[in-house]
């Protein structure tokens, strides 16, 4: 079996377990984007996003560079205030909260960046153990054992002892992820886990992520540029370009989407923009 | 020829980024004794031994060379002292300028400025490097606080250690002082540090540490600001740190001046 027949495989064995869009519907909203507006001083960066994930869902947005999907991320973990807007994780409206009630949502989600984030002075394990630590009265054997358990979930038993430099780059995003899910969160956001990764290492980072919705039966955000990845994995899909939410729907549907620029994503297929030569010197001479 | 509009137009560009920065800098130290006195309200008390790590670092491991430091400027002093007492014939009296000088300026001074430049621009790089790697990012979205975690040690620690270096300096600085003087003079050690205690008060060695705890918080909060506010990549991590050692000891010396200046009227 070649690569891509196995790849084709695992996308078609996903596409059987996924969830209809009923059930979908049926289930709890994890995190609720309402009229979300963000601008970087003069430049708008998301236009009115509406969005919603579920339970057990795991949503991948997708869009070029620029479209907005990064600074959409950091503010769904919080990084960035919801102003104008309102967004709710786990039914807790972010822009309400306490110092508080702030610090005890993060502790119920977790986030694994997309170069791995991972603290340069400390070991993987204990790059792991570090939310325990500083958010946990646990002991040390304890936490030993629950950051042992999620490096074997991550395929990286044997290598907690090792610094992040002595890692690979599939190794940083996996020991990422284990400490995204070390805290047992009901939510993960992954930032672009197969960017830079070769085909089969994504691959293998694409079946985690599947494996750790259903073990953990958690919610997924993935936030990627990656079409094979998002199909293999997505129970839905959504495209942001220009920072507005082109289509989000269902793998199937966002796939026979008629909507030329979803397509054009979808196939990466370039945009050719007219350009006004008046504009063109304007912007130039930076008039 | 310079546009004025253009020059005035910078000037308040570098006046509204200089307040900026020393707002910013009080909101991080207000925040960082927020945290040391309110973080186990958040079970997230600051961790003493992080706070150890950094004083073991800023401080004990400095210890060599703030010996030869205080050492060298002790001797220097000595040697001035006497050279320029000589020439009224006073050179007996030369234990009261040394006291005074190493007391209340030369240690806490020259170690905050050897502080800043060993350990602030440590903070400034590391604070740097964590932000452009996104650490400091997954600390936030961890529901760790990085004031808490990063800053508090560093300042708690900066606030212990300078005084205590500047005390260490004080020892050394007299002591080889009083070597050269007593050998100069050909009188006893001992006269010497009878002397040296005789003129000394309390109120002169309190001056030196506090100005050495408030070097502590200068170093800590430049290095931080500078560290946290970085722009591009390496490059940006290099011209951070260079920022913060050239901003710490200018901070340091006008520091210097107004406390001693405040503390003599």
């Amino acid at each position: 079996m070649t690569m891509t027949d196995a790849h084709l495989s695992a996308e078609a064995i996903n596409q059987a377990n996924r969830p209809s869009a009923a059930e979908i519907a049926s289930r709890r909203k994890v995190i609720e984007v309402d009229s979300l507006d963000w601008s970087f001083g003069p430049r708008q960066v998301l236009f009115d996003i509406n969005l919603d994930v579920r339970e057990g869902e795991i949503m991948v947005i997708m869009g070029g560079s620029g479209s907005g999907k990064t600074t959409l991320l950091r503010h769904l973990v919080g990084l960035m205030p919801p102003m104008p807007g309102k967004i709710k994780l786990l039914g807790k409206d972010m822009g309400a909260l306490s110092r508080m009630q702030l610090l005890e949502l993060k502790r119920r989600i977790g986030v694994a960046f997309q170069f791995g984030a991972l603290f340069s002075s400390m070991s993987v394990s204990e790059n792991v153990k570090l939310p325990l630590r500083e958010l946990t009265d646990l002991e040390e054997r304890t936490m030993d054992i629950m950051a042992n358990m999620k490096l074997e979930v991550c395929n990286l038993s044997g290598f907690g002892h090792l610094m992040p430099s002595d890692l690979s780059g599939g190794m940083m995003k996996r020991a990422s992820i284990a400490r995204a899910i070390v805290m047992d969160p009901k939510l993960i956001f992954l930032d672009e886990p197969s960017s830079g990764l070769d085909p089969v290492v994504s691959s293998a980072l694409d079946d985690l992520i599947l494996k750790l919705r259903d073990a953990m039966d958690i919610s997924v955000v993935v936030v990627s540029h990656d079409v094979e990845s998002a199909y293999k994995i997505a129970d839905r899909i959504t495209i942001l370009d220009k920072g507005q939410i082109l289509i989000s729907d269902r793998v199937d549907a966002v796939r026979n989407s008629t909507n030329e620029r979803v397509q054009n994503l979808l196939h990466r297929r370039s945009e050719q923009a007219e350009i006004d030569p008046t504009e063109y010197l304007r912007r130039l001479a930076g008039d | 020829m310079a546009n004025p509009a253009k020059i005035f137009e910078s000037i308040g560009k570098r006046t509204v980024a200089g307040l900026d920065e020393m707002g910013y800098a009080a909101a991080i130290f207000f925040e960082a004794i927020y945290w040391t006195l309110a973080g186990w309200r958040y079970r997230q008390p600051v961790r003493v031994s992080a706070t150890f790590a950094a004083m073991m670092q800023f401080g004990v491991a400095a210890l060599p060379i703030a010996t030869l430091l205080a050492a060298t400027i002790g001797l220097m002093l000595a040697i001035q002292s006497l050279y320029s007492l000589s020439i009224f014939g006073a050179q007996s009296y030369a234990y009261f300028g040394i006291a005074f000088a190493v007391v209340r300026e030369f240690s806490p001074m020259i170690m905050g400025i050897l502080i800043a430049g060993r350990s602030g621009s440590a903070i400034a790089a590391r604070l740097a490097t964590m932000s452009i790697n996104q650490e400091v990012d997954a600390l936030q979205v961890m529901g760790i606080n990085p004031v808490r975690f990063l800053v508090s040690p560093v300042l708690i620690a900066l606030v212990i250690v300078v005084p205590c270096l500047a005390m260490w300096a004080n020892l050394v600085s007299l002591t080889a002082a009083g070597l050269y003087v007593s050998a100069e003079l050909n009188q006893s050690f001992g006269a010497y540090v009878n002397d040296t205690i005789e003129v000394l008060q309390t109120g002169d060695v309190w001056q030196g540490i506090g100005k050495a705890a408030l070097f502590g918080i200068i170093i800590a909060l430049v290095g931080v600001v500078n560290g946290s506010t970085v722009q591009g990549g390496a490059e940006g991590v290099g011209k951070v740190t260079t920022r913060s050692v050239v901003m710490s000891i200018s901070l340091i010396i006008v520091a210097d001046m107004i406390f001693g200046f405040m503390t003599t009227q």
